[in-house]
């Protein structure tokens, strides 16, 4: 299908439009969480756990409590007693689910877990404060990485759970044992990734005001999920004033119907979650930890009349790559102190911190089989995978919902006959993980390595092994063996095969042996991959039944009294563009000027309620698809309007750069403002929307995949195991974009991180488990230097849907490591197992020095 | 916390100012929180990001290391400074917003302040000195191929009005 463009009205949708965000940014008139007046808050500072595992004797806050400048310190039982435990979420069958409150009070699991909470008139008072706790700690043997947690004899992180395994479940799609027995080879290998962080520049941060009269809570936030933070500070909060007033509530009718439409609000919002939640998991966790009933009990009981609810806003956000998805303790724990004292509080997280506790990822381990004939069919895929989900899993999106990615994705755009794996998640005494930039990433790491080992065993071409298992758009089968629906528009071989073609093999030949001559090594990877961006509609309920959670986006547009366009969108931004792409979309649905229309998000007061805000690679299929759909249907409205204030047939109706005319004839046309001023009149309107259309929109049907080949060149100094990339191609579609420039920045910022992971970023915890990169010098972040020019190629699909923009702002992040490592292989002709390569790390694979 | 304050004077933006410090107190603070310009951003407050950056006496300082009353009698610009009074975007702004190089933009600050002292220092900077020349400032979001660009945008920029 040839690449074509849906424009209309003035046409921004496609164009390289500059961004709007700019026009303040850049002039340093953002407005981030730290940025407000800091003499009208208090501030607040955690003590955090020196030991990675540890009791808490005692704990001695006076000489803190006395210092000037300290308005109150918390302890953790005094904070704890006055909110709830954080409850199971996200539940699957067998897994066991610690509860745990927003500060630890009789035990630490991890170096940086919060144990105190000092609230001073300024940051530095608070932190001198810290110096005055006194804490007497029982230290404990840790558990410091997989290894450790599997054996029998090691201390548990958690008491209730039967071990360290908490979660283990197996799968098999078609027959594993047969196709094994079939194939002509069965080729093994076991591959590790060490943890990463994610690494935002701005770190966390909240601020919470409290209403001097009603106690209500307004809350900015770093969050990718007001709504989510909204619900969690509802629910976890004890010191709410509808709790205090149970009296005023019963007598109150007013109050009554509000809670009434908090409730439906709520239970609409979670309809999945409470009806089809896996009872399998609920009742698995119930067994292995009674405490969890009734703290579910206390949680429901504690829903909120809708003007109980905090608002929360997120303005300009520094960056977040997942880790400010999840609801922090930290942010429970300001919540509660702020509602408490009924002050205002903020915290700003510092790097420390964020290196600390700021949010984890993908320390996982693979043990693989495949099953392949020597023509190099690929038979059957067999996994054993562990994920090192640290002590406390990250809220509501535990570590384990990873493995059940896994399970759907693993065997990726290859026609493997059989699939099977064996997932355990595993508690040690380290950070809490968090969706980083494509969470499952490590399913394509894994198999794109696996398929150059299984090439290098059987001496074919990498590239030749991938073009023959993809499956291709005239034989694609309707649907993955693991479930969800394909779409032969969206196939990955299309960018295999662009790919391969800019590989140039006589060319290649020539660099290495180029490369030799220089002491050097040179070698070439592929990566290729397809993501559901957001998939298919059955994607999600092949993860979890009922999960079809991220499937929708609600919004809405309306046209105000004034003439103004305003489109809302439950989205949180935190870099990815949003107000510029979604101008361009609802301009030219409306056919006006990008500055003729304003975006509203991340005020829950303003915006729908989704428990998800920005992630997933939702914003380009789902939020700017609902801008699309709500801003055609009141430009339609509009136009009936026009007609009837026109005389003239709607159909006739046409709206260029604002004008809203009869076709042919703009010297009679009408704007926004005339429109509007009309239904206001009619309505007797002054102020507010004249008209508002609100939509759930549910995507595109059966497609929603986005797809992707990367190529890397990496050139290796074999004197100082320093790399190059010499080259770095990304054959990608995401369907039609809607702003290129956008685009190309995701796909670059996500083959960064992927670069960094190789070569640069390890969070390294020593076998104590205590972390030993707490600083920008020990976890290396790459500069200008260390990332090459990413060259991007679009091929841009038109598929069947009505917004055919697709996710992009993961795929980066999930193909780089894998064509990194094979590039790294083909380099030095070992097969790598570590997604981890330092420079002595290649060294010691090149056979240059021993290892240690 | 003891009350001990020391007089600072400094220029800040064109500004005079004359304030009291605490003498612990980071300049990056000062700034952000005593003169409200809080477009100088603090991404690691040890040295290494670069967020912080800003011009001390025209040369390029990490304001998260200098303590303020280090900046006695100096001369300051932040990114607040650079436009003009009629809003006007400096050439260097308004090549990085031709260029589309940030995203979330919390490392703005920071590049915009450095990339102005390398095109002053050297108005003409290849590719590899400008890679160099900007390594002591970390963006996690674009992989820097956009500030780049914005850079040599900004060269372009500048020399058609010199
Ligand atoms: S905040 Fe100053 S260098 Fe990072
Ligand atoms: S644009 Fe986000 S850190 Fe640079």
């Amino acid at each position: 299908m040839t690449a074509t463009r849906q424009t209309s009205g003035l046409g921004f949708v496609g164009q390289r439009v500059m961004r709007v965000e700019d026009e303040r940014l850049l002039i340093g008139d953002g407005h981030f969480v730290a940025d407000g007046d800091p003499t009208a808050v208090l501030h607040a500072a955690f003590l955090r756990s020196p030991f990675a595992h540890a009791d808490v004797v005692s704990i001695d806050v006076s000489a803190a409590r006395a210092l000037d400048g300290v308005v109150r310190v918390f302890t953790a039982a005094e904070l704890n007693a006055r909110t709830n435990l954080f409850p199971p979420f996200l539940m699957t069958n067998g897994l066991y689910a610690p509860l745990f409150g927003c500060l630890s009070e009789r035990r630490v699991r991890h170096v940086g877990d919060p144990v105190a909470l000092v609230v001073a008139t300024s940051r530095a008072i608070a932190e001198d404060a810290l110096e005055l706790i006194d804490v007497d700690y029982e230290e404990l043997d840790a558990v410091g990485s997989i290894k450790a947690a599997l054996l029998g004899n090691a201390p548990k992180v958690w008491e209730r759970a039967k071990g360290n395994v908490l979660g283990d479940f197996t799968d098999e799609f078609g027959d594993v044992a047969a196709a094994f027995d079939a194939a002509d080879h069965t080729i093994e290998a076991t591959l590790t990734c060490p943890r990463q962080t994610n690494q935002p520049m701005e770190t966390r941060g909240i601020v919470v005001t409290v209403d001097p009269d009603d106690g209500h809570l307004d809350v900015r936030s770093t969050t990718q999920a007001p709504h989510f933070l909204k619900w969690a500070l509802a629910a976890l909060l004890i010191d709410k004033p509808t709790l205090r007033s149970v009296g005023d509530f019963v007598r109150n009718k007013e109050r009554r119907s509000a809670f009434g439409a908090a409730a439906k609000e709520f239970v609409a919002a979670n309809r999945h979650r409470l009806t089809e939640q896996d009872p399998r998991g609920l009742l698995s966790q119930v067994r292995a930890d009674r405490s969890t009933l009734p703290l579910m009990n206390r949680i429901g009981a504690g829903l909120l009349a809708a003007a109980d609810y905090p608002t929360v806003r997120a303005g300009d956000i520094g960056g977040g790559f997942g880790s400010k998805g999840p609801v922090s303790r930290e942010e429970i724990a300001i919540g509660a102190a702020a509602s408490i004292m009924g002050q205002s509080i903020q915290w700003i997280e510092d790097r420390v911190e964020n290196l600390l506790d700021g949010g984890q990822a993908r320390e996982e381990q693979f043990r693989v089989r495949v099953a392949v004939d020597s023509d190099g069919t690929l038979r059957a895929l067999d996994v054993d995978a562990i994920i090192d989900q640290g002590a406390y899993p990250g809220f509501p999106i535990p570590p384990s919902v990873t493995a059940k990615f896994w399970k759907v994705y693993m065997p990726g755009p290859y026609d493997f006959g059989a699939f099977r794996l064996r997932a355990r998640t595993v508690a040690t005494n380290k950070g809490k993980v968090v969706p980083y930039r494509g969470p499952w990433a490590n399913e394509t790491w894994m198999r794109e390595r696996v398929i150059d080992i299984v090439a290098a065993e059987l001496e074919l071409d990498p590239g030749d092994v991938r073009a023959k298992n993809v499956l291709r758009p005239e034989s694609m089968p309707p649907a993955m063996i693991t479930g969800p629906t394909l779409d032969e528009t969206m196939s990955a071989a299309k960018t295999l095969d662009h790919a391969l073609a800019m590989i140039d093999r006589d060319e290649l030949v020539q660099q290495k042996s180029t490369a030799e001559a220089r002491g050097h090594r040179l070698g070439v990877g592929i990566a290729c991959y397809h993501e559901a961006a957001p998939g298919p509609a059955n994607f999600w309920s092949s993860i979890e039944p009922g999960s079809d959670l991220l499937l929708y986006e609600d919004g809405r547009a309306e046209l105000a009294a004034d003439g103004t366009i305003r489109m809302y969108t439950s989205q949180s931004p935190h870099g990815q563009s949003h107000q510029t792409t979604y101008k361009q979309v609802a301009a030219d649905e409306f056919g006006v000027s990008m500055d003729d229309v304003e975006i509203v998000w991340g005020n829950t007061d303003r915006t729908q309620f989704t428990l998800l805000g920005t992630g997933g690679s939702r914003g380009g299929p789902l939020g700017a698809g609902v801008m699309r759909v709500t801003a055609r249907n009141v430009r339609d409205k509009v136009a009936e309007v026009a007609a009837d204030m026109l005389e003239a047939n709607v159909s006739d109706i046409e709206i260029v750069a604002g004008n809203i005319h009869v076709a042919g004839v703009p010297a009679k046309g009408m704007t926004y403002r005339d429109v509007a001023a009309k239904l206001a009149a009619d309505d007797g309107i002054t102020s507010g929307p004249v008209l508002t259309d609100q939509v759930r929109y549910e995507g595109v049907g059966n497609g929603g995949w986005s797809v992707a080949t990367h190529v890397a060149w990496v050139d290796i100094d074999l004197e100082t195991g320093e790399v190059t990339i010499p080259r770095y191609v990304v054959v990608e579609d995401c369907g039609p974009i809607i702003n290129p420039g956008v685009v190309d920045g995701q796909v670059r910022g996500g083959v960064a991180q992927g670069i960094g992971a190789v070569f640069y970023e390890k969070h390294h915890y020593d076998e104590h488990a205590t972390l030993m990169t707490t600083t920008y010098m020990d976890y290396l972040i790459p500069t200008a230097m260390e990332i090459p020019e990413i060259e991007v190629v679009h091929l841009e699909t038109l598929t069947d849907g009505e917004n055919d923009a697709r996710g992009v702002g993961e795929g980066g992040m999930i193909g780089a490591p894998a064509a990194l490592t094979n590039a790294v292989s083909d380099a030095l002709g070992v097969q790598v197992t570590e997604q981890h390569l330092p420079p002595y790390r290649l060294l010691e694979l090149a056979g240059i020095i021993g290892p240690d | 916390m003891n009350d001990l304050t020391i007089p600072l004077t400094m220029q800040v933006n064109g500004t005079d100012h004359s304030i009291d410090v605490e003498p612990r107190r980071h300049l990056a603070d000062v700034l952000r929180e005593d003169l409200a310009l809080t477009g100088t951003h603090l991404g690691c407050e040890h040295g290494v990001c670069g967020a912080c950056t800003v011009l001390i006496d025209g040369e390029p300082a990490r304001a998260c290391l200098m303590l303020a009353v280090q900046a006695e009698g100096s001369e300051i610009v932040t990114i607040e400074g650079l436009a003009d009074a009629d809003g006007t975007m400096h050439p260097v702004q308004a090549a990085m917003h031709q260029a589309m190089s940030f995203q979330c933009a919390f490392c703005t600050p920071g590049f915009l302040m450095s990339t102005i002292a390398l095109l002053r220092d050297n108005p003409s900077p290849t590719t590899e000195e400008i890679r160099e020349e900007l390594s002591g400032n970390l963006c996690r979001c674009t992989g820097y191929q956009s500030i780049v660009d914005g850079v040599e945008t900004a060269v372009e920029l500048m020399g058609s009005d010199r």
